[in-house]
């Protein structure tokens, strides 16, 4: 290990700043210079390094809260509970892993090793959202080929963000001679040093390359004059000439674990054909030849840019082997049920076969806890190998479902379930059959009795050959039978899925269920059971980090049904205009317009005239769009006679007397959802005031509500004009 | 697309459907790009070589779709 006081010097200088950005191109020692600089360090350390499989917020987040829980075991226990289920919001367990690392008080040093394979933008503003949250006692280092797009920009100028970069990371010519000299004992002059620095512009992995390969040559110096006369790319001869000193069967066995990028013994022996991997590699890593043990137990992995090279090479020699390697290594991982690195090599194989029964194989685990991973895949591979995988197809279904904002692509994958389903009906699964049923239930479309028809029969075959399935058909059955008008049907559905035995460990199903519970009891008039389920509704979706998700987004509307019945305008709208976002897509759904029904109307009773019949008109185009003539439809028709019928009420009569400015300045507030002393704190009134204010406001507009008030100030644009200066 | 060093003919097939010609410890790699995706996917071979990137020309600029 060559010292390099240098680096550490850098590095200790970022104590003061929040976010320490390493970056260079690979082989600068980017790792081994903060490793070196943590292990000096009096606080604990989160480790993680990425690869390109991980853009996915919810994997990136598992493995640093993983790595956080490492420090102190607990620590990332709530965090990870929120983790790993489909359409989860990320913040939530980022803001808990951040407050369980402040909670924790001590020094803590989060690095985030590789961070040039994390593309995906969900990603990276996951990673500037908790950039901005770190707790004081943390400092995260970031280590990465590229900068991320992260906001630096702003952290640099407001001095949050110390740097290291290639010109600081190249070695200097002592640190080169401290390498080659001091340590290899290679016999080599200060011109020679000279000329290997000059040579390979100080990049640490050629002058590692270099010390290994002069190691093994009879004469040093001659071969250091003979590089310095090449003209060649420094690593690419580098390698060749390192590679030529091995023996065949270690340079095969590089050549080829090289193509697995992070791999065990056990994977190699399996894929390689051999039984000797682990003391192969156990002699390489004593040699310092490339290959570095992971931190998690038993992975290790090769210096990429000499695995580059070396795989580079191995093509040269055999233009099939590394997809071959690639497709034993899938095989392998998908057997030993990891599908999410199995689903990695199949890719980089070019193998869509393998893919798609790797995701047919595992598509409940990848469903479940892959995040979007599934969808994201089966978004890549053609029809022809996912007709033999209906299961993948339906579970990617489900996926696109629960993220919400997905129709058109849900759509998609139902009609290549229902290809499949004529196509491959050997292959075709109860699974699969029940399934595609229940997202035709769950997204209820324009017609909620085929919905419902296709909801009763996902709960039969559910029932007959798939229970995994059969709450959340229930579930969907509910809903579809509600949106039909079926009130007694869906309660009874809705009530057996509650029912099941193993219903703690159904959260969607459970929830979504509760969802309808809460609204057929709000249409019978029984809002202290419809405020019971509902809650329930979202306590169970808290418990799972899904508060805030498409099912999330069901409770919200559920509560909001609840909230108007109880009187509670503001509240509902609040909860309305979450779930209304969240199912706005870019196609018209009945979710969406029921929504806005829900929304327009609440806006009417708050005064909003105007903006109620905005949202009252968004609800009829989607529905006309939709060709819905149901109970969403008959809402939207009584939503808009409430309009007309406030509009007249309010524009009813002259105003003789005009408030008052002050009077209009209570007027103002009226509209919001401050009370009456609130009113008064912000205009430095007594509440009494406030009081005699609002009532001679209510005489001159000759209405008796404060709802009235403002929907007639609203009608006489009363509040559009400027307010006169006090 | 010019890039530092002279390259070997192994990496040839890294950059498949590019012709490289090399020259004062230069290499001049020439070919089609059918859109940005495959430019980013070239550009980042470059970069996990460790390659230094000194310049990168469009030719027939009618031509790109």
């Amino acid at each position: 290990m060559v010292e390099r006081p240098r680096i550490s010097g850098a590095l200790d200088a970022g104590n003061e700043a929040t976010l320490t950005l390493v970056a260079g191109p690979p082989g600068y020692g980017k790792t081994t210079a903060v490793r070196e600089w943590c292990s000096r360090q009096e606080a604990a350390l989160a480790w993680v390094t990425f690869d390109a499989g991980d853009n996915d917020p919810a994997r990136l987040w598992t493995y640093v809260a993983t790595a956080v829980d490492r420090v102190r075991q607990g620590l990332g226990r709530l965090a990870l509970q929120r983790l790993g289920f489909v359409g989860a919001p990320i913040e939530a367990p980022i803001d808990e892993l951040m407050n369980a690392i402040a909670s924790y008080g001590q020094r803590l040093v989060i690095v985030l090793d590789d961070l040039q394979s994390v593309t995906d933008r969900a990603c990276l503003a996951s990673l500037d959202y908790a950039v901005g949250h770190l707790p004081e006692n943390t400092r995260l280092i970031v280590i990465t080929r590229t900068d991320p797009a992260i906001g630096l920009g702003s952290l640099r100028a407001s001095g949050s963000l110390a740097e290291l970069r290639t010109d600081e990371l190249a070695f200097t010519a002592a640190e080169g001679r401290q390498l080659l000299v001091e340590r290899a004992g290679f016999d080599l002059s200060a011109e020679e040093i000279e000329t290997l620095c000059q040579r390979t512009e100080g990049w640490p992995a050629a002058l590692t390359l270099a010390s290994a390969w002069l190691n093994r040559v009879d004469d040093p110096q001659a071969a250091v004059v003979e590089f310095g006369g090449d003209h060649r790319f420094v690593a690419d001869y580098l390698s060749h000439v390192t590679l030529e000193t091995l023996g065949d069967d270690d340079r095969q066995f590089l050549m080829q674990a090289s193509v697995l990028e992070r791999f065990t013994a056990e994977l190699c022996d399996a894929v390689l054909g051999r039984t000797d991997s682990g003391g192969m590699l156990a002699a390489l890593e004593r040699a310092n030849f490339f290959v570095a043990r992971l931190e998690s137990g038993g992975w290790f992995r090769i210096h990429s840019l000499f695995a580059e090279f070396a795989t580079a090479r191995l093509r040269a020699l055999d233009p099939a082997a590394p997809a071959e390697i690639h497709g034993r290594a899938a095989r392998w991982l998908a057997d030993r049920g990891r599908p999410i690195e199995a689903v990695e090599h199949a890719a980089k194989a070019g193998d869509e076969g393998a893919l798609a029964r790797i995701l047919g194989e595992h598509h409940f685990v990848l469903m479940t806890k892959g995040g979007d991973a599934l969808l994201q895949v089966v978004r890549t591979l053609p029809d022809e190998p996912l007709l033999e995988q209906a299961d993948a197809i339906t579970s990617a279904a489900v996926v696109a479902t629960c993220l919400g904002g997905h129709t058109l692509e849900q759509r998609r994958l139902l009609r290549l379930a229902d290809r499949a389903r004529t196509e491959s009906p050997d292959t075709f699964s109860p699974w699969a059959d029940a399934v595609a049923r229940l997202v035709v239930a769950l997204s209820v479309d324009a017609e909620p009795a085929r919905a419902a028809a296709a909801g009763r029969r996902a709960v039969e075959i559910a029932e007959e050959n798939a229970d995994l399935a059969l709450v959340a058909a229930l579930a969907a059955y509910a809903r579809a039978l509600y949106f039909d008008g079926r009130l007694d049907e869906a309660w009874s559905a809705a009530l057996r899925a509650i029912e099941h035995p193993d219903i703690e460990r159904r959260a969607s199903g459970h929830a979504h269920a509760r969802s309808t519970l809460a609204l057929v009891a709000a249409d019978r008039g029984h809002l202290g059971a419809a405020r019971k389920h509902a809650e329930k509704a979202r306590e169970i979706l808290g418990g799972v980090g899904l508060s805030r998700s498409w099912l999330g987004a069901n409770a919200a509307a559920a509560l909001g049904v609840v909230l108007i019945d109880e009187g509670s305008h503001p509240e509902a709208e609040r909860e309305l205009a979450y779930a209304e976002g969240v199912f706005r897509d870019e196609v018209a759904t009945l979710h969406h317009a029921w929504l806005l029904v829900l929304l327009a109307y609440v806006r009417c009773r708050r005064g909003r005239l105007d903006e109620a019949e905005t949202t009252a008109r968004l609800a009829r185009e989607e529905l006309d769009e939709l060709a819905h003539d149901g109970r969403v439809a008959k809402l939207a028709a009584e939503v808009e006679r409430e309009i007309e019928q406030a509009r007249r009420r309010a524009s009813d009569g002259e105003v003789l007397d005009p408030p008052t400015p002050a009077e209009l300045a209570v007027l103002r507030l009226l509209a919001s959802e401050l009370s009456v002393p609130e009113i008064g704190e912000q205009l430095f009134l007594s509440p009494n005031t406030v009081r005699s204010h609002t009532r001679s406001i209510y005489r001159k507009l000759g209405v008796n509500s404060r709802t009235e008030a403002v929907a007639r100030a609203d009608v006489l644009a009363l509040l559009e004009r400027p307010e006169s200066p006090m | 697309m010019i890039v530092e060093g002279e390259l070997s003919d192994e990496l040839s097939p890294t950059f498949a459907g590019m012709t490289l010609t090399r020259e004062g410890g230069t290499t001049t790699l020439v070919g089609r790009v059918r859109d940005q995706a495959e430019l980013q996917g070239l550009l980042q071979r470059v970069s996990d070589l460790g390659l230094t990137l000194l310049t990168a020309t469009a030719k027939d600029a009618h031509d790109r779709r």
